[in-house]
């Protein structure tokens, strides 16, 4: 699941780099802007309401955070 | 009372002392009480409503339902509603009252419903205790002007009971000085010569207009900076930390960048608790995925960023007035942010089609006076108060631009003195030295007290008799109101 999401943002928003660090958004590299783009993409590709909220910086300092999202999201 | 009146200064010095007299787990009741108090000189009625709202908002906390939320919700927008266009509406009607106004309701209104949102959405924990709870909607320095505050970083600060620090102090008062010089050597004296040409704006033209637009960017900075760095001051004094609202937002290369530095709680409180809530609500994104089939990719991707920030845009004018004019304001700050988001990809073709490096000092300064002339556009639409006014100014603007008049007759004499200009001048250069330093990562105030002592009381005593000199203020001069205080 997190080579496939890794993949997935990689192409939606090639100027982040998503490995850079653990902390994405503690460290500044995703904007707000970026974030919503990630919920719609994970959303539709997933088929899944992300809801208010899940949108907290553990969900999305790394793609393991968003996968395990994911995930859990899948499974309600 | 205001920040700039001696009755503030008596009353700052009551509320330090009791505040550190007073043994630590009680030192909050200092707070409330003077804050109560600073709300009652502003008249008992607005206290009502103030109290009325701080219930509403305080039910809804210890309830945490979501029909509750919404009650709260919508009782603390009518009331906001009621006192931004109930005087309008009353005017519509030719009748002669006028309405109750609380103080700082845009800035308490937005800090509960932040409140009762992240209650519900189980972000923070409910405040069990009415006076508690009471206190972190009124605390004295921020109810004026903001800054908006959060629950979970403020009300801890202000049950803590903090000990006294000279240095903290110190550093305190220094902050609040600095702000007194922004406001009433620099904002204040600019308001002379800006009131003046919106007030009587038929007897000018051309040039006039031009600069009373450009310096009225300058005066709203320095009035509406000077007021946060008075309340960071005097808050920092009893050991409370309130959010910054500015970070040296004329440095600004674009326009969404200047709003990440202007009025920074007010912005952020819109992107927590309007723009994420409608950017990822289901609709909105089923529409997004519609549109990406139907039209394309691209399209589809983009209204995610456009309605919500379209809304965000509207509403942040409402915020600030119900007037068309900050209807209108809203619209163009929307419109060019909205523009520089979608087409970043294409702005940056076309700078690179010019062979411009993005990069240079150069373009980076050009971005900045951009950003400052696109400041001062939003200045035209509100500043003289009238939209016919505005659009009276704007169409003579380009006209009859006499240098020789304005130099010698006009700027200089007819409305604001030689010294005046000279003083003006020289306070400008200060702050942005200042600012230029901060941007550059330097803590002035704590370099300044690394200096030897008397270079140091050279700093603190220069900038305090500037203000007592150079302050427009004194027997038959009622300083300006700050602008802000009446959002």
């Amino acid at each position: 699941m997190e080579e496939e999401i890794l993949e997935l943002l990689s192409a939606e928003f090639p100027e982040v780099d998503f490995t850079a660090s653990d902390e994405l958004v503690d460290d500044g590299l995703l904007d707000s802007l970026t974030i919503t783009g990630i919920i719609a993409t994970l959303s539709m590709e997933y088929d899944i309401e992300i809801p208010y909220e899940e949108i907290i910086e553990e969900n999305f300092n790394s793609i393991a955070g968003l996968a395990s999202m994911v995930e859990r999201l899948q499974e309600n | 009372m205001t920040f700039v009146t001696i009755t503030f200064f008596l009353f700052l010095a009551v509320a330090f002392l009791c505040y550190f007299v007073m043994p630590k787990q009680h030192r909050w009741l200092v707070l409330l009480a003077f804050s109560i108090a600073f709300y009652l000189f502003a008249g008992w009625e607005k206290f009502l409503f103030v109290l009325a709202s701080a219930l509403i908002a305080y039910l809804v906390g210890r309830k945490g339902t979501k029909s509750s939320l919404v009650f709260g919700i919508v009782s603390i927008v009518l009331l906001l509603f009621y006192a931004k266009a109930g005087n309008s509406i009353l005017a519509a009607f030719q009748m002669k009252e006028s309405i109750i106004v609380p103080l700082g309701i845009s800035y308490y209104s937005f800090s509960i419903i932040g409140y009762m949102l992240d209650v519900y959405y189980k972000k923070i924990e409910c405040e069990k205790n009415f006076f508690a709870f009471l206190l972190y909607m009124i605390y004295f320095p921020q109810i004026l002007e903001g800054p908006i505050p959060r629950y979970k970083k403020l009300a801890p600060q202000l049950m803590e009971g903090h000990e006294f620090s000279y240095e903290r102090f110190c550093f305190g008062a220094q902050r609040a000085l600095w702000g007194y010089f922004k406001k009433l050597v620099i904002a204040d004296r600019i308001a002379l010569y800006t009131g003046e040409v919106f007030s009587n704006y038929k007897d000018y033209s051309g040039i006039y207009f031009f600069v009373a637009v450009l310096l009225s960017s300058l005066q709203l900075y320095t009035d509406f900076s000077g007021c946060m760095d008075i309340a960071l001051g005097v808050s920092q004094c009893f050991g409370i930390t309130l959010d910054e609202n500015f970070r040296r937002p004329f440095f600004s290369k674009n326009a969404a960048e200047f709003w990440r530095r202007w009025h920074i709680t007010l912005g952020t409180w819109f992107k927590d608790y309007v723009y994420m809530h409608l950017a990822i609500h289901p609709k909105l994104l089923k529409l997004s995925k519609l549109a990406k089939d139907k039209v394309g990719k691209r399209f589809g991707k983009s209204l995610i960023t456009i309605i919500p920030l379209a809304v965000v845009w509207l509403l942040t004018g409402l915020w600030h007035g119900t007037g068309a004019d900050y209807i209108l304001w809203g619209c163009y700050w929307g419109i060019i942010i909205i523009l520089s988001t979608v087409f970043a990809k294409e702005w940056k073709q076309v700078n690179q089609f010019l062979k411009i490096d993005g990069n240079s000092k150069g373009f980076s300064r050009f971005q900045m006076i951009r950003t400052f002339f696109v400041f001062s556009g939003a200045r035209l639409l509100t500043a003289p108060g009238d939209l016919k006014v505005s659009a009276y100014m704007f169409r003579h603007m380009f006209s009859l631009w006499s240098f020789r008049e304005f130099f010698t007759k006009g700027a200089l004499v007819g409305i604001l003195s030689v010294w005046d200009v000279v003083i003006v001048i020289i306070g400008t250069l200060i702050l942005w030295k200042v600012d230029l330093l901060q941007e550059q990562g330097v803590e002035i105030r704590k370099k300044i007290g690394q200096y030897p002592i008397p270079l140091r009381w050279v700093f603190y005593y220069g900038l305090f008799f500037a203000t007592l000199v150079f302050g427009i203020y004194g027997p038959g001069y009622q300083a300006s109101d700050f602008v802000y205080i009446q959002f």
